[in-house]
């Protein structure tokens, strides 16, 4: 048999060491490795001499779905060993796996992702089995650091995880393709051997289906009629494979492997306790040299008891974590649970995680080819005729000027030097249908087109490009409502909205986690405004705004119910957070599925509730009225009577639900005048700035039509304007009105009576 | 000293670790060729199987969470710290420390319970003060506290909830932890230092709901390696546990039906929730004053049984979730009712399945 597999983990130094040794050895004909054969044509491109991480970056868009995915290699990736010393030993290295846009990649974003994922039962038993936490610490304790046999023990543990287990569809469509190769290499290397790179996982299923089958040169599958798509190189950085911090990601920690590739288990532990350390007094924290010395006796003690000849990743970091944190930690180390690092980690943990992690990012060879990206992004704005220097005025209600448009904001949104926005929309809500923006194409120093290549990692077009962008953005953002609304309208501008359903997903999880009502309502008014008109930028019921505005509202409820406090000033930002949910429930419950039910349930308990404050029960109030609750308004306002609170209350109604004032089949006017009437001379003033701030939410139409109610209630005609308009500054009617009742006062204590 | 002796056979409410678990410990002895630390009963590796379990060997798993941690914790016990575990209440901390100290010196009752009226005497020594005043301070009439009999012995000494005692009580630990010495001044020569053999050391626990760690000296602090022992990660492991502990305590008080394993979901996702403030599908939430851990679940989990059965003669279901919630999470915080309220109301009604409709409707029963 002249087919040697090696069945390895990705991006593992271990195996990236018997892969070596394996080709050194046998010296093949053909090396063959998982991985897109669609890119076989392009092998020279691939071994131009990058400095690794680079990343094969793929994408594919048909009438279904888009798809974008990246095959990542590091210095210690078996694959990239395997083609290189391949390539060094004479051998054809050749990848033997179907292209990423293959329907068996649907869900995938990163080719190299540990298929034991897929198959966790036996891996969560091997981890007890072993008193480990995870599948990585497992990994490490059994194959990083003791290398010796491993080629045997490998095969003990993939064969272990693949087990009976039936392979899923998906991974028995590739086996059967990469089998149809190695059956052809084999065939066509006659007496030389082959060797076989592939996932461990894979290896059992691949030595049986090898042994029969046609040895014909299987076809590269062709994209489905329709489609666009392709592969090229992008450089990779640490920070993105880094499991703990990127996404999308294998295995963990690379700078350390990157370590104990290069130098092994010794010197990668000595060099990161030193990192980390210069890392942490860098940011001022202390570090003293009896901290270090347990580190070391530590990480030392834990490489004794877990039975390991030198430190392993984790002996390191339990080492190290042992030693230098001093105080109770908020969540979980991410290397035992296997998390993301939250905000809010301890600095010592920040640390270590990011020192293990790295910053290298690779660089692609000089002779690379251009991205896509640059050649698109020349055509496209040649095409829109923003090839020439010079202002531009663009009218966004022709289709042609909304392509201009959405086209320099991509280029802005993807930082390409050379475009500068002066004037046009700004917040989503204003009509504004002009934008006039400078354009600068002269590129000097040729910073343009470097900003250009760099781009051209996130996408093959301006648009997918400014898709992964602000995608990435909205997940930097978090919960920050200010970033998420930043980010979404540049999605508008963009014409990128629904580009990318992770957008969608990330701005629904940033909502989900709001807590300032205020902020929300802001993102929730906008969202709402752009999902309900916006014509203008294509935005009108696009599914990414609905997303938003029924997470919103959802949250916004949730917060309502939340809020508990006192009598105090109306707090303007959370009255409109309530107007815009009662705008969104009142105007897009139906295709939405907005639950009207549960949103009228919030408002009649806050609305009863004695200890929320008045602003936002009158809020609640109202909110329910809108929704069509019955409750009797005159008893809800007699109820919230009293001078500290009622203005509050009324600020709260009438920010949600003026016309039931001026609907004079409510007789609210009536109860309104009842209570402001029969209030004395200080209740009044106490009450009177709240109160003047409640009817400041009447346009001076309504209030017109308030004062004439007022003039009939009490039988008089004449004109409402005249009540509306005072003679002087009110400080002076009000001092001359304290003056007269001070002359009063003085008149009745010496017995002499006002006339009138 | 060290006249602990528990009679194995009797009828003890919660015997000791090392009587508990004596033979397993036995075992563990017979089979452990691992080297020793000095002055240990076990060596590491023996410990830790002690504590995460090996079913070749019939060593039942005692403790649920990261074995990293049990493995930290060794270490540093092996070192010349001492080793703080601090956590939320309720995380097993105390479980932890008595498994540990009954693994590595084969005893776990060298125990000082911390308190506002903890006193130097009761962790050091004291006298007996007949024998003080007749024949003066000598080694016959000298009271040793667990801290001396830990020392002079060479065994762990466990301090329970050491930050809710006075700062100046918890800094007498400084000279035992750091030259590993005590002095007795009254007595003379020999007697007084009492120099601490191999073996020696100190488990504390810390609870973040009292006075946290912050107000320790950093002298003491800095004696420490700290462990943060967190609620059990994840859902599966946490219902199980909570099924196996609430299943034993119903047999035991004469219910004749298991506990429904969908109601038991609710239950300890509903935990989980309010005690994570966060949802499972990532919405954030305020989190309850109250505390929710696993041993609160298993206890409410335990009192739906008994109502269910006692009053009606079946499992008890969804209902009862929120009576008991209403008792045991929202005891006497309005707040806390409110979140809980507010919970029930927005949260359990996006849940599907039968149960959580059913708690969902059972809303009302909350009290206010």
């Amino acid at each position: 048999m002249a087919v040697t597999f090696v069945g390895v983990r990705h991006h593992s130094p271990a195996c990236a060491r018997l892969v070596r040794d394996t080709i050194r050895r046998l010296r093949p004909a053909y090396v063959l490795v998982e991985g897109p054969a669609d890119f076989n044509g392009r092998m020279d491109e691939l071994l131009l001499g990058h400095e690794p991480p680079v990343a094969i970056y793929s994408y594919h868009r048909d009438a279904e779905r888009v798809h974008a995915s990246w095959t990542p290699f590091c210095a210690y990736s078996p694959e990239w060993v395997a083609l290189t010393e391949g390539r060094a030993a004479g051998a054809e290295p050749r990848f033997i796996d179907l292209p990423a846009w293959h329907p068996a990649f649907a869900d995938r974003g990163n080719r190299y992702a540990d298929a034991e994922l897929r198959y966790a039962e036996v891996a969560e038993r091997l981890c007890r089995e072993f008193a480990v936490d995870n599948t990585d610490v497992l990994w490490d304790h059994l194959f990083e650091i003791d290398t010796d046999d491993t080629a045997r023990r490998l095969d003990a543990y993939f064969g272990l995880l693949r087990g009976e287990a039936e392979a899923g569809e998906d991974d028995a469509a590739r086996e059967s393709y990469m089998a149809g190769w190695i059956r052809a290499a084999e065939a066509d290397a006659g007496d030389r051997p082959v060797v076989v790179v592939t996932g461990g996982f894979h290896k059992p299923a691949l030595e049986t289906l090898a042994g029969s089958g046609g040895t014909v040169w299987p076809d590269v599958p062709e994209p489905p009629e329709g489609s666009t798509g392709g592969s090229f190189l992008v450089p990779y950085s640490f920070r993105r494979l880094d499991a703990f911090t990127g996404y999308q990601s294998g295995m963990p920690s690379p700078e350390y492997y990157q370590r104990l590739w290069e130098g092994g288990p010794e010197e990668a532990a000595s060099a990161l306790i030193e990192t980390v350390v210069a890392r942490l007094r860098e940011r001022r924290q202390v570090v003293s040299t009896a901290d270090l010395i347990a580190a070391r006796t530590l990480t030392d003690g834990l490489t004794r008891l877990r039975g390991h000849r030198a430190p392993a990743r984790t002996d390191l970091l339990d080492g190290l974590v042992s030693a230098l944190v001093n105080d109770d930690l908020d969540q979980r180390l991410p290397w035992t649970s296997w998390g993301r690092l939250a905000p809010g980690a301890h600095p010592a943990v920040v640390e270590m995680v990011a020192a293990l992690g790295g910053t290298r990012v690779g660089r692609l060879h000089r002779d690379t080819p251009a991205p896509p990206l640059v050649h698109d992004a020349t055509a496209e704005l040649e095409r829109l005729g923003l090839d020439r220097g010079g202002p531009v005025a663009l009218t966004l209600t022709t289709p042609r000027g909304l392509e201009r448009s959405r086209a320099l904001h991509r280029m802005r949104v993807l930082a390409i030097p050379g475009v500068e926005r002066r004037s046009g929309p700004a917040t989503g809500a204003d009509p504004v249908l002009e934008e006039r923006w400078v354009v600068d194409v002269s590129d000097d120093g040729g910073r343009r087109m470097s900003a250009l290549i760099e781009a051209g990692a996130y996408g093959p077009t301006l648009a997918a490009a400014a898709a992964a962008v602000l995608d990435e953005r909205m997940t930097s953002a978090g919960r920050d409502m200010g970033g998420l609304a930043d980010v979404l309208f540049d999605a508008a501008l963009c014409g990128c909205a629904d580009q990318s359903g992770r957008i969608a997903e990330s701005i629904a999880a940033g909502i989900a986690g709001a807590s300032d009502l205020a902020a929300l309502g802001a993102v929730l008014e906008v969202a709402l405004g752009l999902w309900r008109h916006d014509r203008v930028l294509g935005t009108a019921r696009s599914p990414l705004l609905g997303t938003v505005v029924a997470e919103g509202v959802d949250r916004v409820l949730w917060l309502v119910e939340g809020v508990r406090g006192g009598p105090g000033p109306a707090d303007l930002g959370r009255l409109r957070a309530v107007a815009a949910a009662r705008d969104a429930l009142v105007h897009a419950s139906g295709p939405l599925g907005l639950d009207r039910d549960a949103a009228l349930g919030v408002a009649r308990r806050v609305a009863a509730r004695t200890d929320v404050p008045p602003d936002l029960r009158g809020a609640a109030f109202g909110l329910g009225r809108a929704l069509g609750d019955t409750a009797d308004p005159v008893r809800a306002v007699r109820g919230a009577a009293g001078p500290e609170t009622f203005g509050d209350w009324l600020a709260g109604l009438f920010a949600l639900a003026r016309q039931e004032v001026l609907d004079p089949a409510t007789a609210i006017l009536g109860v309104l005048d009842d209570l402001v009437g029969g209030m004395g001379d200080d209740d009044f003033l106490v009450a009177l700035p709240a109160l003047r701030q409640a009817f400041e939410f009447f346009p001076p139409r309504e209030r017109e039509t308030i004062a004439l109610g007022l003039l009939e209630r009490r039988g008089t005609r004449g004109s409402p304007r005249a009540l509306l308009r005072t003679d002087g500054p009110p400080l002076l009617i009000a001092e001359a009105r304290a003056l007269e009742a001070r002359v009063d006062r003085a008149l009745h204590a010496a017995g002499l009576e006002a006339t009138s | 000293m060290g006249d602990h002796r528990v009679d194995a056979t009797a009828e003890y409410q919660r015997p000791p670790a090392e009587v508990r678990f004596a033979d397993e410990l036995e075992r563990l002895r017979d089979a452990d060729t691992g080297p020793r630390p000095p002055g240990w009963a076990l060596s590491l590796t023996a410990a830790r199987t002690f504590i995460t379990g090996d079913d070749a060997l019939g060593v039942r798993r005692k403790f649920v969470g990261d074995t990293a941690l049990i493995d930290r914790a060794l270490v540093t016990l092996a070192t010349s710290r001492g080793l703080m575990l601090i956590g939320e209440p309720g995380t097993a901390k105390s479980l932890l420390s008595e498994l540990v100290a009954a693994a590595v010196s084969g005893t776990s009752t060298l125990t000082i319970q911390g308190g506002a009226a903890t006193t130097e005497d009761q962790i050091k020594y004291s006298w007996n003060y007949a024998l003080l005043v007749s024949e003066g301070p000598s080694t016959r009439s000298l009271v040793p506290a667990p801290l001396l009999t830990g020392m002079a012995e060479g065994k762990v000494v466990r301090f329970e909830e050491i930050t809710r005692c006075p700062l100046e009580v918890q800094d007498s630990l400084l000279s035992p932890l750091s030259d590993r010495v005590l002095a007795i001044p009254e007595l003379t020569g020999d007697d007084s230092m009492v120099f601490a053999r191999d073996g020696f050391n100190v488990i504390a626990t810390a609870n973040t709901r009292d006075r946290g760690v912050n107000e320790m000296s950093a002298a003491l602090k800095r004696r420490f390696n700290f462990e943060t022992v967190f609620p059990i990660g994840d859902l599966a492991t946490e219902l199980e546990l909570v099924e196996q502990e609430a299943s034993r305590l119903l047999e035991r008080s004469g219910v004749a039906v298991a506990p429904r394993r969908d109601v038991l979901e609710v239950l300890v996702t509903t935990f989980r929730e309010l005690r994570d403030a966060t949802t499972e599908d990532g919405r954030a939430m305020d989190r309850l004053s109250a505390v929710m851990s696993t041993a609160e679940a298993v206890s409410v989990a335990h009192q739906i049984g008994v109502r269910g059965w006692f009053l009606r003669g079946e499992a008890g279901g969804a209902a009862d979730i929120v009576e008991c919630l209403a008792g045991t999470a929202a005891k006497d915080s309005p707040e806390d009712l409110a979140r809980l309220r507010r919970y029930l109301e927005q949260q359990a009604s996006r849940r599907d399945g039968e149960q959580w409709r059913a708690l969902h409707a059972a809303r009302r029963l909350l009290p206010g």
